[in-house]
């Protein structure tokens, strides 16, 4: 069958989109526009075409040149790895599309080529990891993800984007070497990278090499915390975030963190199985970092200046959700995590991207300042307000059905404690969500006010017919290409809230690969 | 003002929309009187029976909709948008709109009655929200909405003339329909996630009504009512969450038995869905929002949330205390069985809650000027009756009805002289654009319509016999007073306490009228402009329904409560023989209302001679300043003071975190070697 080809189709798709469209591409025209939103629907064509054969005919490995999985390369396309990587392309097009007029706006002309280029190769780096079902594999393309994230931080060419980037990348390489470090320990004592073979002998060896396993594990679980940002080791996330050009923070906060957590699953029940990870405790202590990191982020992110600083942090707030539900080791928290790294996919690329729009168009970064922007920007400021209240969870978003099904995982794993953390947590996100909900729609802003202060002599309602007229005219000062994207996110997230079985079905499913 | 006249005038829809309200307001009038005559025991000949028999053939047609309970809601919430993209064209088209539009949601709710008269309406639509939304009207459910429909559909004539003076309508006739339609949401809802929804979705577009002004004082009230009721929305999700993982129904069905097992979650249960209601019942000291808010609201939105909002959270209170913490009638073998032991913790907890709101909530509005203000707070007072109620009928269990009955009467009697009032001073600031009542007089001159009515309200808050306050206060007499003769003794005390608040009550109100209409009219207002008709027409209205309910108390009582109370773990002997036919004009009811006006005229001429009502009390002892503001700003605080001491710090020791992390979990995993 053909289309067993397609994930390898994909990732090479898209390297050498990588290389040829720096080449071909020397004015960013109407061609290459066209040129990179196409190499990326034939990709997401592929991935919906691998997502429907899987869901039809079952999961199947994939192994790389025929060379067996003991050597080679495999490739584990099942329910997980086909929805995710539906996914994450699904959201990368919307993102890029919101690029294309963005990211003139943020860095230099000539480097717009280059940009595109990290962008597939990220793409293709993101993709690698979900599919992929060998650890050394894994390490490989964790190198390229950090690499060019780390390149599409500092592309941007500040001095805040050269200190952010640089421990960006000290901070990954740190991570990814203490993967290494594990894997090859692992290695050592079982003679397999595969993740399947590595979890056949593991009890063997077990009883041989304790001391080996474990010291692996923890290099392993310390090197994947750093990259999925849980909570002590999220310190390179802020910086690196918030000084971003504004489609990278949305790429890096919904969708490359969320690999490292799928990587983080993987290891922990593909490879060390169930029974060890809650037999060592693992499970137990990666809950306790998940509830701090729920508090402490929002912590940190109320005492933000920043919008994109502020969704940063509440990104560390959102990692702990998902790590809570990996952490309890149950169908139904597993479940509820998953379904967590799509709605926190769909609802933190909706507020960066909104964020970037009123940066875009009004050039303001700081909470205090975005008072009455929502009449200025209705659309952008409506997609915020969905995703906001997604965040804090209000019926009818994803997010109220993520910590629904979160919290019944949690009282089914009989620790209600974490209930009072959720509630805690949901508390907080609408400490810093709501004020800037509510000064965008009801203060007035200062040039309101001006304007405001020449037309008092006649009545208010005068006044709001001149602002209705003047919506009506130019509802927006922002290009199509950037609300279409955003409005199609927020309305997902709706539908998501309305109907979450669309994803939660394929998710049950792939929750059945892991446990 | 002008300008906005002459935008109406020119659309010329002015004098349609006036034509409309009464075509409309006669056509409700005729179908209330239908629906009266078809929920009369034996139809009579004549015009009473013809009425009838009209009424039930047009019924008929709308029983042939499963899905009744959804499309009203629906209307309401399609409603809406419809309602603002008419408004962006012509104003006065939209307020047509609205109104027809809540008199279409009017009718459909009365015809619901004969399906929920021979059991109640279910409905479920699949598949949304994973589990999905089940509806479910059952007589109480139809109590609720009806009261709400008549409210919206009078509100919304009144706003027409009322919103001249505030900007922005479009958008606050769109929330205020959304509104609507999440009320009916919320009291339709046949589980607990659907009700949980629409309570949410209430909380939130009533958010855009309470701040709609868009001043600082709104905006300022705004955010403790959104605070409250984000807070408020976690607790009951949490209790939702928590009943549904532990006895696996979201259903309303009796859970007592299921709990019973539970050891201490029952309690944080039943505290987690006591707090989320209690806040927007405006129960104490969880009422804060209530007496900022309400002033603050544009005057159809103050009417909407005292007369229907916060009464939804004594709904909440009521379906939760009389379903999950009460046994299934099958199961108890009497007032003594140990089933009951929940549902009387809760209830005592819940009766001296109410007491206490009753009381600080009367103390309050004794000392307010601002006239908006002091209705506010006599709402949380009312609110206090109506949750005293509700702890009486859950702490005596099987013989609660009483209680219950009371409670409901209550919810249904404040909604209609609360809004009455809440109208009247509307208008009063409509045309005098001054709330403080020490600074007007002498207005019955100039509205004499508008004094008429506020005298009904008044009569009816302050419970005269033959206004409606009078049949519910009675009851809740009754209740206050079994609770001490089949419980604890303690509850004397709340006797005593009860008849001192409706003292209270009625020196406030005194007070109110003798300010605003008696007396002198000051210079300023000596050439104000007098009624407006439509205005009029709406309060109007609620005065009928006040008189009509006093004067037959026994009709609400026999044809809507006694059915609802059935519905649920009464002792039918105990309903029979002490509800049915109550007699409310007895000899001992009409002289203990009495007692009160005398005390109530007393201490107004106490109050007024030592100049009582301008105290002031030490900030100290508002729970305001005391609890919520220091945990706000604590919170707030302690964030921006943690980030700007260790954020630097914690991003700069990026690899010692690292080491120690590391390090961390290998001490810890030698454990194991």
């Amino acid at each position: 069958m053909d289309s067993m080809q397609f994930p390898l189709y994909i990732l090479l798709l898209l390297v050498m989109a990588a290389v040829i469209v720096p080449i071909l591409m020397k004015e960013f025209d109407r061609k290459s526009k066209v040129m990179i939103l196409g190499t990326l629907a034939i990709a997401w064509g592929m991935s919906l075409y691998i997502l429907v054969g899987v869901l039809q005919s079952g999961a199947y490995l994939y192994d790389i040149g025929n060379w067996g999985a003991k050597i080679g390369i495999q490739f584990n396309i099942d329910e997980f790895s086909a929805f995710m990587s539906f996914f994450i392309v699904s959201l990368t097009i919307l993102i890029v599309i919101y690029s294309i007029k963005d990211i003139e706006h943020e860095i230099y002309r000539k480097q717009i080529a280059g940009y595109y280029s990290l962008v597939f190769l990220l793409l293709m780096g993101m993709l690698g990891i979900t599919f992929t079902n060998d650890l050394f594999n894994t390490y490989v393309f964790m190198e390229i993800l950090a690499i060019t994230s780390c390149a599409i931080i500092s592309i941007k060419r500040k001095k805040e984007n050269y200190m952010a980037a640089f421990r960006y990348l000290i901070l990954n390489t740190l991570g990814s070497l203490s993967f290494l470090f594990g894997l090859a320990l692992l290695y050592m004592v079982t003679g397999y990278l595969n993740m399947g073979e590595v979890y056949n002998t593991i009890s063997d060896v077990w009883q041989l090499y304790p001391r080996n396993i474990l010291l692996a594990l923890g290099l392993m679980l310390t090197g994947l915390g750093i990259k999925a940002a849980i909570f002590p080791l999220h310190i390179w996330l802020p910086d690196a975030h918030s000084s971003a050009p504004t489609p990278s923070s949305a790429l890096l906060s919904s969708l490359v963190v969320k690999v490292y957590i799928f990587t983080l699953i993987k290891v922990l029940y593909r490879v060390l199985g169930e029974e060890v990870i809650t037999g060592l405790g693992v499970s137990t202590y990666l809950g306790y970092l998940a509830a701090i990191g729920m508090i402490m982020g929002s912590v940190f992110a109320i005492g933000q200046k920043d919008i994109k600083r502020m969704l940063a942090y509440s990104s560390v707030a959102q990692i702990g959700y998902i790590i809570l539900g990996v952490s309890l080791t149950s169908t139904q928290g597993l479940s509820a995590a998953l379904f967590h790294v799509t709605s926190h996919g769909l609802m933190k690329t909706a507020l960066f991207l909104s964020a970037g729009s009123i940066i875009y168009y009004k050039g303001k970064r700081d909470i205090r300042e975005l008072n009455g922007i929502g009449y200025e920007m209705p659309i952008t400021m409506a997609v915020f307000t969905i995703a906001a209240l997604g965040m804090i969870g209000i019926p009818g978003t994803n997010g109220f059905m993520s910590k629904w099904y979160l919290s019944f995982a949690v009282l089914e794993a009989g620790q209600p404690f974490y209930l009072v953390v959720i509630l805690i947590s949901s508390f907080l996100n609408a400490m810093y969500y709501l004020p800037i909900i509510i000064n965008a729609f009801f203060k007035q802003g200062i040039d309101n006010k001006e304007k405001e202060v020449s037309n008092s002599s006649e009545s208010m309602f005068v006044t709001e017919e001149i602002l209705d007229n003047k919506q009506e005219m130019n509802v927006e000062g922002l290009p199509k290409l950037m609300l279409i994207p955003m409005s199609i996110i927020a309305s997902l997230s709706i539908i998501l809230g309305f109907f979450p079985q669309l994803v939660m079905n394929i998710i049950e499913l792939a929750v059945n690969t892991f446990l | 003002m002008k300008a906005s006249s002459e935008i109406r005038s020119s659309k010329g829809f002015g004098d349609y929309f006036s034509i409309n309200c009464v075509f409309v307001f006669v056509a409700a009038t005729l179908f209330l009187s239908m629906f009266v005559a078809m929920t009369l025991p034996s139809v009579e000949s004549g015009i009473v029976g013809l009425m009838a028999i009209v009424g039930t053939k047009l019924v008929n047609f709308f029983i042939s909709l499963e899905s009744l309970p959804v499309l009203i809601i629906l209307v309401s919430l399609i409603g809406g948008p419809i309602e603002a993209f008419i408004g962006r064209k012509s104003e006065g088209l939209r307020d047509f709109a609205v109104v027809d539009n809540n008199f279409i949601t009017f009718i459909m709710i009365l015809a619901m009655y004969p399906k929920v008269a021979s059991g109640s309406i279910a409905y479920r639509i699949e598949g949304l929200f994973g589990y999905g939304l089940s509806f479910n009207v059952d007589m109480l459910s139809f109590i609720m909405a009806i009261t709400a429909g008549i409210l919206w559909f009078l509100v919304s004539i009144y706003a027409h003339d009322y919103m001249e003076i505030e900007a922005h309508r479009n958008r606050f006739y769109l929330w205020k329909t959304v509104t609507f339609g999440g009320v009916l949401g919320t009291v339709m809802a046949g589980d607990m996630l659907t009700m949980f929804l629409f309570f949410e979705l209430m909380t939130f577009s009533s958010y855009m009504l309470v701040a709609h002004n868009q001043s600082n004082e709104s905006i300022l009230a705004g955010d403790s009512y959104i605070y409250m009721g984000v807070v408020g929305g976690l607790c009951i999700l949490l209790g939702i969450v928590l009943v549904a993982a532990y006895t696996n129904t979201l259903e309303f069905v009796p859970l007592a038995a299921e709990l019973a097992e539970l050891g201490w979650v029952k309690y944080l249960i039943t505290i987690l869905f006591a707090t989320g209601f209690g806040i927007k019942a405006g129960m104490l000291p969880l009422h804060i929002w209530l007496p900022k808010a309400h002033p603050v609201a544009p005057t159809p939105a103050s009417a909407l949330l005292s007369g229907i909002l916060i009464k939804i959270g004594a709904y909440g209170i009521l379906r939760v205390a009389t379903t999950l913490f009460v046994p299934a009638l099958e199961d108890i073998s009497g007032y003594a069985d140990p089933l009951w032991e929940v549902s009387q913790k809760l209830g005592a907890l819940i009766i001296w809650m109410g007491i206490i709101t009753m009381v600080v909530g009367v103390f309050m509005a004794l000392q307010q000027s601002n006239m908006k203000k002091m209705l506010a707070y006599h709402s949380i007072s009312q609110m206090g009756y109506i949750i005293m109620g509700i702890g009486v009928a859950s702490y005596l269990g099987y013989r609660g009805s009483m209680g219950f009955s009371g409670s409901i009467y209550h919810m249904i009697n404040h909604a209609f002289f609360k809004a009455l009032l809440f109208m009247a001073v509307g208008l009063v600031y409509l045309r005098t654009h001054e709330l403080d009542m020490y600074k007007l007089g002498g207005l019955w001159r100039k509205m004499p319509f508008t004094a008429f009515v506020t005298i009904i309200a008044i009569l009816g808050i302050t419970g005269m016999p033959g206004f409606n306050g009078f049949a519910s206060k009675s009851i809740l007499h009754h209740a206050i007073i079994e609770a001490y003769e089949y419980g604890h003794y303690s509850f004397k005390y709340a006797e005593i306490l009860f008849t001192i608040v409706s003292a209270g009550t009625v020196c406030s109100f005194i007070k109110l009228f003798g300010y605003v209409f008696l007396g002198d009219c000051p210079e300023k207002y000596r050439d104000i402009e007098g009624e407006k008709p439509m205005m009029d027409m709406a309060m109007g209205g609620l005065a009928l329904l006040i008189i009509f309910i006093g004067q037959s108390p026994n009709y609400i009582l026999d044809r809507f409560i006694i059915p609802a109370t059935r519905n649920l773990t009464y002792d039918p002997a105990f309903i029979d023989k002490y509800i049915v036919d109550m007699n409310f004009f007895n000899n001992h009811d009409v002289v203990s209302m009495v007692w009160v006006y005398i005390l109530g005229i007393v201490i107004f001429i106490i109050g007024k001679k030592y100049d009582l009502f301008h105290l002031h009390l030490p900030t100290w002892l508002s729970c305001e300043n005391t609890i919520y503001r220091p945990l706000y700003k604590g919170v707030r605080g302690l964030s921006e003071s943690i980030t700007k001491e260790y954020e630097e710090k914690i991003i700069k020791s990026d690899t010692i975190i690292y080491t120690v992390f590391l390090t961390g979990i290998l001490v810890f995993f030698m454990r194991f070697i």
